[in-house]
């Protein structure tokens, strides 16, 4: 669900973007580094547009589809049903036949993308309300928050690592307010940039939001925390005395709390990256082993 | 669609925007008359609809009074937008500049050595009697010297095609928020045209403000806030968008307090000091112990804080004198005096009716002539004399005479039109343009662009919002007409 709406943001703000610039180059990226796929074609044109963005969300081909991820999601839930809420299930259920209804694709070949991808977000904005509201505190709850911030924080590693660091200064679009507006809005951050750094568009305060902002509820560090959070309160309701997990995360949050844009500037992006990944590797294999993969 | 064009009847005597007097389709339309020509008129009304539909979900209203009932109603938009090349709007923005800078001048020197009435250039008794002369900004220096920090200067096009100045709104002029919205809509409903028009950005214009606002203090990060009337004003949403995208908090005369001649806005982590007020709300509520003593919009003490320096009001009170429609007449003569240059963009003629000869050549040609109020806005109680009884003449003739200096008139001008999709048809609708502009401590910036507004009803040359006035999107394009 959580990679679902990263992909939905992330076409709504490239199709944004290309309207405001008429560049289409961007498609041919997201492809690639989205979905695994070396498109064939240029894209130079709307139309070209429309068909990748229906291709994106409805392939049954492709694994990364929207329509599969929301499937995939679907079956989890089905094999869960006796722990999620059945508010919770109904709504991924719906979400799930909305996009497999018959023609759907060929439904929205007409529509404005933007209205395409706001119907298909308010699901996920459903899912999350629905989640919050009728799911028990307990493990579950805590278990689906770890999927989903484990997610969030890969995609977050994501964007700084494919859309920051390859920013070309020399860009004359970099320095049109659509640009940052996009990539803003891309990750959810344009209001709270806004409030914060007022209009005063930089990459360095881009890279502080989202890696350091622990207001920011797609930066690294607020994911970390609260993968901090839930596995305390899996530990606390089954418990489980293991430290290695703790140790990971804590480390991890520490490091985070005491990094500044300076320190990152130090270190070059590309090593604080490339670092916080090492560390969500091993929480990663952690959590198998502490939670799945328990050795008696 | 082709059959619509062709079913097109221009107004006479009036320049059509789109096309030329022998109904050819001026060139910066070509593209955009492709479009039409090949796009079935049932996908024109999805666009209309579509558009309706994105105003509505966004809560892009107005709220009209009627019974002391306000009605939330959506600014009518035409989805065809308003094309002007980037010559022509070069001329515009330098005519803008121009403007403003006199009318700066102006400000500066009415409320200081008032050099242009002393060389009589301007007759005393219009600034002294002004209502919206401030006695209270008489020798007080405004920080970096800007009064008009925001302007929306409202131009129409005459029959021969020329830009003409209809009226400075220097006071708190609205529609700021229409023209972003406009071209949100509009970016959406033409994905393949606008790029390839390479339409310039309006988008930035809350940044744009925001940099220009913070040159008003010397203080790298200072606050600033805006200042609404409150959630029932006719322009709330206006004020809600720009504090948003300027990423500064909207406040209400109750969130703000006075020590010590500071101002300060309530937080929930205690009190913060505002460096920059930009208010939305006139001068007369601005501070009821200089102004409107019934006003609880603003804060009791604000100008006395303005006065010692402690706060930046934005725009300054005091700054409705410039654009009263008495001082308006002089602005051609002010850019003389002030700048000794030729005024770029032209006024239109105007007869002040507290003299004899005018006015008496005005009340001769009543049906050629629409007669204002100095101090009116929005449309409201105006003349127009082509369009009235003769009771209804003799009825405001009555009243003028009463107070004729608080009246002037001007030769009824033909608005041109743009092509606009109403009931189904391809009909012609007067418009005019309102840009906007911004003055911080080193420069004027003009959005390029603005709002177009539209008379929606056939014939009537009315585009105020609050008298079923809608707007369509404007565009400047990087191609003139000429080429």
């Amino acid at each position: 669900m959580e990679r679902s709406y990263g992909l939905l943001n992330l076409i709504k703000t490239t199709y944004n973007a290309t309207l405001d610039s008429g560049d289409y180059s961007d498609w041919s990226r997201i492809l690639t580094t989205y979905l695994g796929k070396t498109p064939e074609i240029e894209f130079r044109n709307h139309q070209d547009t429309i068909s990748t963005i229906l291709y994106i969300i409805f392939d049954d081909t492709n694994s990364n589809s929207v329509l599969n991820m929301i499937t995939k999601a679907r079956e989890n839930a089905r094999s869960v049903q006796e722990h999620i809420s059945r508010e919770l299930w109904l709504s991924v259920n719906k979400y799930y036949l909305h996009l497999s209804q018959d023609n759907i694709s060929a439904k929205y070949k007409k529509e404005d993308p933007i209205s395409i991808v706001n119907e298909l977000l308010q699901y996920n904005h459903i899912y999350y309300s629905v989640a919050d509201i009728s799911q028990e505190r307990g493990n579950a709850y805590c278990f689906m928050n770890l999927g989903k911030y484990l997610e969030r924080v890969v995609q977050s590693i994501d964007f700084l690592d494919v859309r920051i660091i390859n920013l070309d200064q020399n860009n004359e679009n970099l320095y049109e307010s659509y640009f940052f507006k996009n990539l803003l809005i891309s990750i959810g951050g344009y209001q709270l940039y806004l409030k914060t750094f007022k209009s005063i568009f930089s990459i360095e305060n881009i890279i502080e939001m989202i890696a350091i902002n622990e207001k920011f509820p797609r930066s690294i560090i607020y994911s970390v925390n609260k993968l901090n959070i839930h596995t305390q309160r899996l530990n606390n309701f089954n418990q489980i005395n293991d430290k290695k997990l703790i140790f990971l995360l804590g480390k991890l949050s520490s490091t985070l709390k005491y990094t500044t844009i300076e320190s990152i500037k130090i270190k070059g992006l590309e090593n604080f990256l490339k670092e916080i990944n090492v560390d969500l590797n091993k929480i990663s294999i952690s959590i198998d082993e502490t939670y799945f993969n328990q050795k008696y | 669609m082709e059959k619509l064009i062709g079913q097109y009847h221009q107004y006479p005597n009036t320049w059509d925007e789109m096309f030329d007097a022998s109904g050819g389709v001026r060139s910066l339309y070509q593209e955009f008359s492709s479009f039409l020509n090949n796009i079935e008129f049932e996908n024109l009304n999805q666009m209309k609809d579509f558009s309706n539909q994105f105003f509505r979900n966004q809560g892009v209203t107005f709220t009209v009074y009627n019974d002391n009932k306000g009605v939330e109603r959506i600014f009518p938009f035409d989805v065809i937008p308003r094309i002007i090349g980037i010559k022509e709007w070069t001329f515009i923005e330098k005519g803008i500049v121009q403007r403003i800078k006199t009318l700066n001048l102006f400000l500066r020197d009415i409320y200081h050595e008032q050099f242009i009435i002393k060389d009589k250039i301007i007759p005393p008794q219009l600034v002294i009697n002004n209502r919206y002369f401030i006695r209270e900004m008489i020798n007080l220096s405004v920080p970096k010297n800007v009064y008009t920090h925001i302007s929306g200067v409202d131009l129409i096009r005459d029959k021969s095609g020329d830009f003409h100045v209809l009226e400075d709104n220097l006071r708190t002029p609205s529609g700021v928020s229409y023209m972003l919205e406009n071209r949100e809509i509009t970016r959406r409903l033409y994905p393949n045209l606008m790029p390839k028009h390479k339409v310039l950005a309006v988008d930035n214009y809350p940044q744009m403000l925001y940099k220009q606002l913070k040159t008003l203090v010397d203080k790298s990060d200072p606050e600033i806030v805006l200042l609404t009337p409150g959630l029932y004003n006719s322009a709330y949403y206006e004020h809600t968008t720009l504090a948003r995208l300027m990423g500064v908090e909207l406040v209400e005369g109750s969130d703000l307090v006075l020590d010590n001649h500071e101002v300060f806005m309530k937080t929930a982590s205690g009190l913060r000091k505002i460096d920059i007020i930009y208010r939305r709300i006139d001068d007369d509520f601005l501070d009821p112990l200089s102004f409107n003593s019934q006003s609880v919009l603003g804060l009791a003490g604000i100008m006395e804080s303005f006065r010692q320096g402690k706060v930046c009001i934005v725009n300054a009170p005091g700054t409705g004198i410039a654009d009263d429609k008495a001082i308006y007449a002089y602005v051609p003569k002010m850019i003389q005096y002030y700048l000794n240059q030729e005024p770029i963009l032209k006024n239109i003629q105007t007869y002040q009716m507290d003299h004899p000869d005018q006015k008496e050549y005005v009340v001769n040609n009543i049906e050629k002539m629409v007669i204002k109020k100095t101090d009116g806005s929005g449309g409201y109680g105006m003349l127009m004399g082509n369009n009235v009884s003769e009771k209804e003449i003799d009825d405001y003739l009555h009243q003028l005479n009463k107070n004729p200096k608080n009246y002037i008139a001007q030769p009824i001008l033909n608005l041109s039109t743009a092509p606009c999709i109403l009931d189904n048809e391809l009909v012609p609708r007067c418009v005019d343009l309102r840009p906007f502009a911004i003055s911080g401590a080193n420069k004027i910036e003009v959005c390029p662009g603005g709002l177009t507004r539209v008379a929606m009803r056939k014939g009537s040359l009315v585009v105020n919002s609050s008298q079923g006035g809608g707007s369509k999107d404007t565009w400047i394009i990087n191609k003139s007409e000429d080429a």
